[in-house]
């Protein structure tokens, strides 16, 4: 680690190469075209899953599909297996890193959202030393986030829901495991009155990054999930909203989608937050 | 200098597809330590100490592998342009998922593109394979 990051440091124009899935696909569009790849591949300590007080921390270069496949992480923190489950193809899955997904942060990509939605900490190091930042506070732009050129993502920290939580993430895509059209990530916690104690709702594919819906989050704090609020929830998700046409689909599509993903999430959610009574 | 690069251009192997260039088509697909990657996204360096499988390790001497018989019994391919690539997944489907149903089965190589078949004799193919290597235990 610390060769990558001294290398990091001196080298003009180094990029880390981890899975490789979106840097090469760039270089290969011509899109970027760094001086220096930094392989990190090798930095063993970097791939790891564990759990310890109630975090689940996930060291950078685990694949998408261990994170898929884990059943620590299938068990404890569902929304990050199940956007995993749904990124682009296998072969991507095999090769491409958490690590790399939040630090080229596509905003209508699947963890960066996932993550978002269940409170994840990125945990960061340079030579300086190591730092912990929100998601929140991590993604800035299309493409940009809060990493300093002389900074790695390390590993990923994530707050194991309470009892009684359900999470869920759907995408609308056009083919199978596309790139999110629209996207959404729910995680909620109801109490023992069946009120909403917790609720995250974000969006993929509507901004320039991952976005809560704030409304919908207001609407459900500590009420009665039932349908009628449910869609009540669903109809403002997309107050607040404002998402370009592009290639994928219009704003207009996108926003109306949004409503329709954020319903069905709500409602899986509930319905699992449930069933773990 | 690119696996796929490497794999065609150096050594040879000319088995491995370049389909599309941009990461999509999965044309390119080998095994690298066990698993399936495009290796047009992965440079040659990157493969060093690495074990990699292309389609020509697949048969043994004289004998196809199952999931190769499947395909031909089962005309699972026309032009033969991503059929390496496209057996090479199934193989990773079926060690991991010895029985997928015809859902999993198209989830499984939904990382390989192919413009001649519509796909349909392919699921069919894997389908047969996972008959074919019950039987002989692979």
């Amino acid at each position: 680690m610390n060769e990558a990051l001294t290398l990091l440091s001196s080298k003009e124009e180094a990029k880390v190469l981890a899975g490789g899935q979106s840097l090469v696909t760039l270089m290969k569009l011509r899109l970027a075209a760094p001086k220096a790849l930094i392989d990190i591949n090798g930095i063993t300590e970097l791939a790891h899953i564990h759990e310890e007080g109630g975090v689940i921390t996930v060291g950078a270069l685990t694949r998408y599909d261990q994170l898929a496949e884990s059943s620590l992480i299938r068990e404890k923190v569902p929304l990050l297996a199940e956007a995993a489950s749904m990124v682009a193809d296998q072969q991507v899955r095999n090769r491409g890193t958490i690590g790399g997904s939040l630090a080229h942060a596509d905003p209508s990509a699947d963890l960066p959202t996932a993550c978002t939605a269940a409170d994840a900490k990125i945990v960061t190091m340079s030579l300086n030393g190591s730092r912990s930042i929100e998601m929140s506070d991590f993604f800035r732009d299309y493409f940009i986030t809060a990493l300093r050129e002389d900074e790695i993502v390390k590993e990923v920290r994530i707050p194991i829901p309470p009892q009684r939580s359900g999470s869920a993430y759907l995408k609308l895509t056009r083919g199978h495991n596309d790139f999110a059209i629209v996207s959404v990530a729910t995680q909620l916690t109801v109490d023992n009155n069946h009120l909403c104690e917790a609720v995250n709702v974000v969006f993929g594919g509507v901004a320039p990054t991952p976005l809560h819906a704030k409304e919908t989050e207001r609407l459900l704090k500590n009420r009665k999930p039932d349908e009628n609020l449910l869609n009540e929830a669903a109809q403002v998700a997309a107050n607040g909203l404002s998402p370009t046409s592009d290639i994928r689909a219009s704003a207009d599509y996108k926003l109306e989608m949004a409503k329709v993903l954020t319903k069905r999430a709500l409602k899986t959610s509930l319905d699992r937050a449930m069933g773990s009574v | 200098m690119l696996l796929v690069d490497f794999l065609r251009d150096e050594l040879g192997l000319t088995g491995t597809h370049i389909g599309c260039d941009t990461g999509h088509c999965g044309a390119c697909t080998v095994l690298m330590n066990g698993v399936t990657v495009k290796s047009c996204l992965l440079l040659a360096a990157q493969a060093n100490n690495a074990d990699i499988q292309t389609i020509e390790g697949l048969a043994v001497e004289n004998e196809l592998h199952p999931i190769q018989e499947a395909f031909l019994e089962q005309n699972a391919l026309q032009c033969g342009y991503c059929t390496p690539g496209m057996i090479l997944s199934s193989l990773f489907l079926l060690q991991r998922n010895p029985n997928p149903s015809d859902e999993e089965i198209k989830r499984g190589i939904d990382g390989n593109l192919c413009r001649c078949t519509g796909y349909l004799n392919i699921v069919k193919a894997v389908k047969a394979a996972t008959v074919k290597m019950k039987r002989t235990g692979t």
